[in-house]
């Protein structure tokens, strides 16, 4: 059973990670111009960058989930998922942010995206860790 | 209890059937309740739409009725104008309570100092608005000043500023209207003394200067008197006045609607046509099964079980399967789609807004209902047919 939700949490680390690359206003061109004429991209792309700093932590912990063997480090890694599927969520939401205009592609793709990839890399994490405790008694 | 309690085991028995069944039937009841929500969301945007429009009638120049329709429907900024004597002429005539003019501007396309990037400017009248008013009596208990403006849900005051700015003049966003989502949302309602005020400065501080013609109107907005037929009062303004078109309110976006109509039968055909073959193949799946345990519901009569209990065991699975099915369709559709809802709406190009809860929970119990009793309809037979096999035959097997 660990072995699926570790496979199922490395698929939502990946697209936590790739997803936004493609869904952020600076991949789609949109920069901010700034008086001096240089450009600047928009706050949803350091956003989107900070995604790869969630994914990849994500997709080791779905790795050593799939490996693991002992209940007791499933238990920890699953802790680990829930946060780090917490943080995918609140990164565009709260810690960072997105663009201020609401039918900017990071507001209709990319946030929605990472909504629904967070929410399922918890349930998997909270799923892999009832499993565990469950194996434990 | 207990034949729910043997129904489960049956279903963790036979994993692979069973998983089978309920993909099968929440595929169905996502695809059902996407369609479902996509055009109910629609049909509710629109409503919501023509009744923060509020008129009966609306006046607009002859060949510009799709521009307006497009400009209210999706927010796309537009000018059409026309002689603001039509004014006179429409609320002279019999059955027209109120009237009152509209100017449609539009804002500069990815402008810095705009909100958003394509903005809809509605300038009304405050002297004769009916349709506003309200909103602003209820909400502010007072009309707009000068310089104060309201806009729809999308219309913001950009971050580290305390003013809309529009061709170089600060305008305060007083309030928000409800969320229709139609082109409502990305526009922006400003007095006529506003607007004015703004055509003068931008001729100083914008970089593309305004003009607004004291002598042209955009839209007339007609209220017809209680108990007078609004068609009646159409014709005649129609008649009665040259160069424009009257659009009565039911009858505003039927372009769209009538595209919307045939989406809606053509979705409806592949749904029916797909749930169909999800049932025959669900029907196929639980007569498989039966032949397959044929033996074990002979153990299970000679260990006492009746033919009644043999007969609603299976039927419990398959409802078992086809409620959970259901749900998780329902659920992971829903959340799809008013996560993706703007996305979607964009795409599309059509306008949409999540149908309130009680329209949801109708939706969500007649899917439900409808996967029970259809996959009970498929079990029914196989059903049948384990519970009035003979024992020892089936022993003997």
């Amino acid at each position: 059973m660990n072995r699926i939700f570790g496979i199922t949490l490395i698929v939502l680390a990946l697209a936590i990670a790739v997803v936004p690359q493609f869904t952020d206003c600076y991949s789609q061109g949109s920069v901010l111009t700034l008086a001096s004429g240089s450009t600047q991209p928009m706050k949803c792309h350091w956003t989107a960058q900070a995604e790869i700093a969630v994914g990849v932590p994500l997709v080791g912990v779905g790795a050593m989930l799939a490996l693991s063997r002992r209940k007791g480090t499933a238990g920890s890694l699953s802790i680990m998922g829930i946060v780090l599927g917490a943080m995918a969520i609140a990164l565009p939401f709260s810690l960072i942010g997105t663009c201020a205009a609401p039918t900017h592609l990071c507001n209709t793709a990319m946030k929605p995206a990472l909504t629904a990839l967070g929410s399922l890399a918890i349930v998997a994490s909270l799923g892999a860790m009832v499993v565990a405790r469950r194996a434990k008694d | 209890m207990q034949l729910i309690r043997l129904a489960l085991k049956n279903i963790r028995g036979s994993g692979f059937r069973s998983l089978a069944i309920f993909l099968a039937v929440m595929s169905v009841a996502a695809f059902l309740v996407s369609i479902t929500l996509i055009i109910a969301g629609a049909q509710y945007s629109l409503d919501s739409g023509l009744k923060r429009l509020g008129a009966d009638i609306l006046v607009v120049p002859e060949g510009a009725e799709t521009k307006v329709e497009t400009a209210l429907l999706m927010g796309k900024p537009t000018e059409v104008w026309m002689p603001r004597d039509n004014l006179q002429k429409v609320a002279s005539i019999p059955g027209v309570e109120a009237a009152s003019p509209q100017i449609f501007l539009a804002s500069m396309y990815n402008s810095p100092c705009c909100s958003v990037s394509e903005m809809f400017i509605v300038v009304y009248d405050p002297a004769t608005d009916f349709t506003l008013s309200p909103w602003l009596e209820k909400n502010l208990g007072r009309s707009l000043a000068l310089g104060e403006v309201i806009g729809g849900t999308y219309i913001f005051v950009p971050a580290g500023s305390e003013y809309v700015r529009l061709y170089g003049y600060d305008m305060t966003l007083k309030g928000n209207l409800e969320s229709t989502g139609t082109g409502i949302d990305q526009t922006l309602f400003m007095a006529l003394d506003t607007a004015q005020a703004m055509e003068q400065v931008s001729a100083t501080a914008a970089m593309e200067e305004i003009y607004i013609n004291p002598d042209d109107i955009s839209a007339i907005m007609v209220r017809v008197a209680p108990g007078v037929d609004a068609h009646r009062v159409a014709i005649q303004i129609g008649k009665d006045v040259t160069g424009v078109v009257p659009i009565e309110s039911p009858k505003l976006f039927g372009a769209f609607r009538n595209q919307m109509n045939g989406l809606l039968w053509g979705f409806f055909a592949i749904t029916v046509i797909v749930w169909a073959v999800a049932m025959g193949l669900i029907g196929l799946v639980f007569s498989m099964a039966a032949n397959e345990r044929r033996r074990e519901m002979a153990v299970l009569r000679a260990l006492g079980g009746t033919r009644n209990f043999i007969f609603r065991s299976v039927l419990s699975e398959a409802i078992l399967l086809a409620l959970s099915g259901a749900v998780a369709g329902i659920a992971v559709a829903a959340s799809s789609l008013y996560l993706f809802k703007d996305l979607i709406a964009g795409s599309l190009k059509m306008p949409f807004l999540f149908p309130s809860i009680p329209s949801f929970i109708v939706l969500f119990s007649a899917i439900v209902a409808l996967a029970i009793v259809t996959v009970t309809l498929s079990a029914l037979i196989p059903a049948l047919r384990l519970s009035r096999q003979e024992l020892a035959i089936a022993m003997r097997e």
